[in-house]
C-alpha cells in the first residue's frame, strides 16, 4: 500500500513538502486554540441564542 | 446600553425556500427518468432534447445548483441576519440574486437539453452562463460582506466562517474551471488540453462537492443544529480545529478522481494522502454535530426535524468515510467507472444535502410564519420513506458495483476475459437498477409528502416578512483582544484572505508543475491534431453527452489493455480540449475504439444499438443520420484551437471545407459499398469519422518509444 507514496521516481518532495506545509498550519491553528479564553468560548457558543428575535420571542412568552 | 431596532429580511428566506421545494421536485422527477433510463431505453422517447446524454446534466445541475444551491441561500440567509443581528446589505441585491440565480436555473436547463455543453462533470454550462453565475456570485458576495459590515454582533460566528470559505473558494474554482476560448455564443473550447483540463476538472469537480455541498451546510449545522436541540455547540474549539483543516485538507484531494489514468503519479499520491486525511476534519464536525445532541437525545424522538439532522450527520460521515476508501488505489482499482460512486454521491447528496434541508425547511418555515408545523405525523412519515428511499437507492447500487466491478477484471483459467463483451456486465445488474429506481421514487414521494405538509403549514399561518428584532449598537474596540484567533473572528476582510491562502495552497502545489514542467506529459510524435471531419464529429459526441456512459481513458490493468488495447498515455490527449476522460462506464471504454468496427457497424449501432448489440440499454440516435451536419463555425473552430496551441497550419483552415468533404466522401462510399445510402453531409457520418480516429495515433509509434507498465490485476 505505502509504494504508491514511495514510489515517486524522485517526485517525494511534492509529497514531504506538502505535508510539512500542513503540519506547520495545523500547529499554528492548534496554538490558537490552546490560548482561547474560555469566557470567549462561552460567548461565541451562544450566539445562535442571542440574536434579538428569540430574546424578544422569550419576553413575550414571559408576559403571557 | 443603547438598542437598536430592525427588522429581519424572511420574505427572502421564503422565496429561497419555495425555490428549493420547487427545484428538488424537478431535479428528482428527472432524477427518477434517467434512472429508468438506465433500465429501459424506450424511457429516452426516440427525441433528442429527452435522451439520457443531455438529460443526466440536467439532474444533477438541477440538484446541485437549484436544489440545494436554493437551500443553501435559504439557510444562509436567515442564520447570517441572526448571527450578525443585521437585516441582509441589500433588498435590492436579494432581489437580484433570487431572480437571477432562478434565471440562471431555467437557462441552463434549456441549453443543456439543447446540447449547449461545455462537457465538464458539474459545470456542463456553456460560457454565457458562466458569466452570469459569476455576476450572480458578486451580488451575493457583496450582500454577505456588506451585512457582515453592518454586524451589531462583533464576533462572526462559526456559520458565518464557512461561508465566507465558501463564497471565496467557490468564486476561484469558478473561475479558474471556466476559461474557455469562445467561438460562438453558445460554443467555446476549455484553455486546457488533456491531462491539464482533467486535472482542474477535477480539482474543481471535487471541491464543487466540498465547497457548495460540504462548507455551507456545515454552516447551517452548526447555527440550526444547536437551535433546533436547544443547546449551544458541543465544542467551539472542534469548530475552529475543523473548519481550518477542513478547507485546508480539502482542495488537494481532487486527483483521486483519476487515479491509475495519465495523470504524473505525485500528483495522484498527493490526492491519495490528503484525502486519507481528510477523514480526521470531517469526523470531526460530523461528532461535534451528534454530541451536541447530548442529554436531548430524547427531543429526537419526538421532533421529526431532528431525527433528519441525526440521518444527515450520519449520512456525511458515511460518505466522507467512503470518499477516502475510494481512493485508496486497491479499492479504486474496482470500484472507480462502477456504480460504486453513483451509490457515494447519492449517500451525500441525498443522506447529507436532502435530510440537513428537509430539516431547515421544517424549522424555518414553521418559524417565519409563526404557525405550527401542520403536521408532525406527515413529517415522521416522509422521514421514515425517505431514510428507505436511501437504503433502497444505495444498496443496489454497492451490489451492482462490485458484481461488474469483479466481472469486468475476472479472467478463465486459460488466461482470457471471463466476459470479454462488455454487454454481458451490463445486463447483469439491471435488477439493482430496478431496485434504485424504486429508491429514487420512495425519497421523491416523501418530498412530494414534505411539500404537501409545508404548503398547509403556509396556509395556516401568515408570513412575518420584516420581522422586529433588537440588538445593542455595535461599540467601537477599546482594548486589544488577548487571543489572535478571537482578533480573526472580528475581522471578516482578513479572515476571507487567509481562507483564500489556505484553498489556493493545495490547487498551486499540484497545478503548477502539472502546468509548467514539460516531463509531466511528455510528447508523442506522432500524436496528430483532429482532422476537420474528425473535430466536427467530437463536437456532436459532446453535444449528445455520449462522455456521460462512456470513458476514454485505458487504464494500465491486464483486464483493461486485454478488453480495449493498450493502455491510455498522457501524451495522446494533447489536442483534447476538452478531454472526454468520463467518470462511469455505463458502456465500454471507447479510447481504443478507432479501427475495431467497419464504419456500417457504427453506422447500425447508432441508428439503433441492439441491431450490433441486442440487449443493449444504449439510446438511439436516428437523428444524426436526419441531420446536417453544420460547417458555418468550422474555421472559427479551427482558429480557435490553433490559438490554443494546436498545430493547425494556415493552409489545413482555408483547406478545411475540401478536407471535410473529401473525408466524408470516403465514409458514404465505404457505407454504401456495405448497402448503406446515405448523404455524405449528414451528422453521423463525422460522428463516425471521430470514432473512427479514437485512440489510433499510437499504433503509429514503435511501442519502445513508451514505457511498458501494465499491472496485474491480481
Amino acid at each position: 500500500m505505502f509504494k504508491q507514496i514511495t514510489n515517486l521516481n524522485g517526485d517525494e518532495i511534492y509529497l514531504i513538502a506538502s505535508l510539512w506545509v500542513f503540519l506547520v498550519f495545523f500547529v499554528l491553528v492548534a496554538c490558537m486554540l490552546f490560548w482561547m479564553k474560555k469566557d470567549h468560548i462561552n460567548h461565541m457558543k451562544d450566539i445562535p441564542f442571542d440574536d434579538g428575535e428569540s430574546k424578544k420571542e422569550s419576553n413575550q412568552s414571559l408576559q403571557k | 446600553m443603547q438598542l437598536e431596532q430592525f427588522k429581519y429580511d424572511n420574505k427572502i428566506v421564503r422565496n429561497f425556500g419555495i425555490a428549493t421545494i420547487i427545484w428538488g421536485l424537478v431535479g428528482m422527477s428527472i432524477g427518477l427518468l434517467v434512472a429508468t433510463q438506465l433500465i429501459w431505453p424506450e424511457m429516452n422517447f426516440l427525441n433528442q432534447y429527452t435522451t439520457f446524454g443531455r438529460v443526466r446534466p440536467v439532474h444533477t445541475n438541477a440538484v446541485v445548483f437549484a436544489f440545494v444551491g436554493n437551500a443553501i441561500f435559504m439557510g444562509v440567509y436567515y442564520s447570517m441576519q441572526r448571527v450578525l443581528k443585521a437585516r441582509m446589505f441589500s433588498d435590492l441585491l436579494s432581489k437580484i440574486h433570487f431572480w437571477g440565480w432562478q434565471l440562471i436555473i431555467v437557462t441552463s436547463a434549456v441549453t443543456l437539453l439543447l446540447g449547449y455543453t461545455s462537457s465538464h462533470e458539474y459545470a456542463e454550462m456553456e460560457w454565457p452562463i458562466d458569466v452570469a453565475i459569476t455576476l450572480i456570485w458578486v451580488v451575493f458576495g457583496v450582500n454577505m460582506f456588506g451585512t457582515i459590515l453592518k454586524r451589531r454582533e462583533r464576533h462572526m460566528y462559526v456559520a458565518v466562517w464557512f461561508y465566507i470559505a465558501t463564497f471565496v473558494t467557490i468564486a476561484v474554482l469558478h473561475i479558474v474551471n471556466s476559461i474557455q476560448l469562445p467561438v460562438s455564443f453558445w460554443k467555446s473550447y476549455y484553455v486546457y488540453a488533456g491531462v491539464q483540463d482533467a486535472l482542474v476538472q477535477w480539482w474543481y469537480g471535487h471541491n464543487a462537492v466540498a465547497f457548495f455541498l460540504t462548507t455551507p451546510y456545515l454552516g447551517m449545522m452548526y447555527y440550526f443544529l444547536p437551535k433546533m436541540a436547544n443547546r449551544p455547540v458541543y465544542s467551539y474549539k472542534l469548530s475552529i480545529l475543523h473548519f481550518w483543516s477542513l478547507i485546508f485538507i480539502y482542495i488537494w484531494a481532487g486527483p483521486h478522481h483519476l487515479l491509475y489514468t495519465s495523470l504524473p503519479s505525485w500528483v495522484q499520491s498527493l490526492g491519495v494522502v490528503f484525502s486519507i486525511m481528510l477523514i480526521a476534519p470531517s469526523w470531526g464536525g460530523m461528532i461535534n454535530g451528534l454530541l451536541t445532541l447530548r442529554g436531548a437525545w430524547d427531543k429526537v424522538r419526538t421532533e421529526p426535524m431532528l431525527k433528519f439532522m441525526v440521518v444527515a450527520l450520519t449520512a456525511y460521515g458515511m460518505a466522507t468515510f467512503e470518499g477516502p476508501l475510494l481512493s485508496l488505489k486497491q479499492v479504486n482499482a474496482i470500484a472507480h467507472f462502477t456504480d460504486w460512486i453513483v451509490a457515494h454521491v447519492h449517500v451525500g447528496a441525498l443522506g447529507w444535502n436532502g435530510f440537513l434541508t428537509f430539516a431547515v425547511l421544517y424549522f424555518i418555515i414553521p418559524k417565519i410564519y409563526k404557525t405550527p408545523l401542520y403536521s408532525k405525523k406527515l413529517a415522521n412519515v416522509h422521514f421514515w420513506i425517505g431514510t428507505l428511499g436511501i437504503l433502497f437507492y444505495a444498496i443496489p447500487m454497492y451490489w451492482a458495483a462490485v458484481v461488474q466491478g469483479l466481472m469486468w477484471k475476472e479472467f478463465t483459467p486459460e488466461g482470457v476475459l471471463k466476459y470479454p463483451n462488455f454487454l454481458a456486465t451490463t445486463l447483469e445488474i439491471l435488477p439493482m437498477h430496478m431496485m434504485r429506481a424504486v429508491g429514487g421514487a420512495l425519497y421523491l414521494t416523501g418530498v412530494i409528502i414534505m411539500t404537501y405538509n409545508l404548503i398547509k403549514t403556509m396556509k395556516a399561518g401568515k408570513l412575518v416578512a420584516d420581522e422586529s428584532a433588537e440588538a445593542p449598537v455595535l461599540q467601537p474596540v477599546v482594548k486589544s483582544e488577548p487571543t489572535k484567533h478571537r482578533r480573526l473572528e472580528r475581522k471578516p476582510v482578513l479572515f476571507m484572505v487567509l481562507a483564500l491562502v489556505a484553498i489556493l495552497i493545495g490547487g498551486i502545489v499540484e497545478m503548477i508543475p502539472t502546468f509548467t514542467i514539460s516531463s509531466n506529459v511528455p510528447k508523442i510524435a506522432s500524436v496528430q491534431p483532429y482532422t476537420a471531419l474528425e473535430l466536427q464529429g467530437r463536437d456532436l459526441y459532446i453535444r449528445e453527452g455520449c462522455v456521460n456512459c462512456h470513458s476514454q481513458t485505458v487504464r494500465p490493468f491486464r483486464s483493461e489493455t486485454a478488453r480495449y488495447g493498450e493502455y491510455s498515455k498522457a501524451g495522446e490527449f494533447v489536442y483534447d480540449m476538452p478531454f472526454l476522460w468520463g467518470s462511469k462506464r455505463t458502456g465500454p471504454d471507447l479510447h481504443r475504439l478507432g479501427g475495431k468496427y467497419p464504419n456500417k457497424w457504427h453506422f447500425d449501432h447508432l441508428l439503433d444499438p441492439t441491431i450490433t448489440s441486442p440487449g443493449s440499454i444504449m439510446p438511439a440516435y436516428p437523428w444524426l443520420i436526419e441531420q446536417t451536419l453544420d460547417n458555418n463555425l468550422l474555421d472559427k473552430k479551427m482558429n480557435a484551437m490553433r490559438v490554443l496551441g494546436v498545430p493547425y497550419s494556415e493552409e489545413e483552415i482555408q483547406n478545411a471545407f475540401t478536407d471535410l468533404r473529401k473525408q466524408a466522401d470516403e465514409i458514404t462510399t465505404d457505407l454504401a459499398a456495405n448497402q448503406v445510402e446515405i448523404r455524405s453531409d449528414s451528422e453521423i457520418i463525422a460522428m463516425i469519422a471521430y470514432l473512427q480516429r479514437l485512440g489510433k495515433d499510437i499504433k503509429a509509434e514503435a511501442p519502445e518509444a513508451v514505457e511498458e507498465i501494465v499491472l496485474s490485476d491480481n
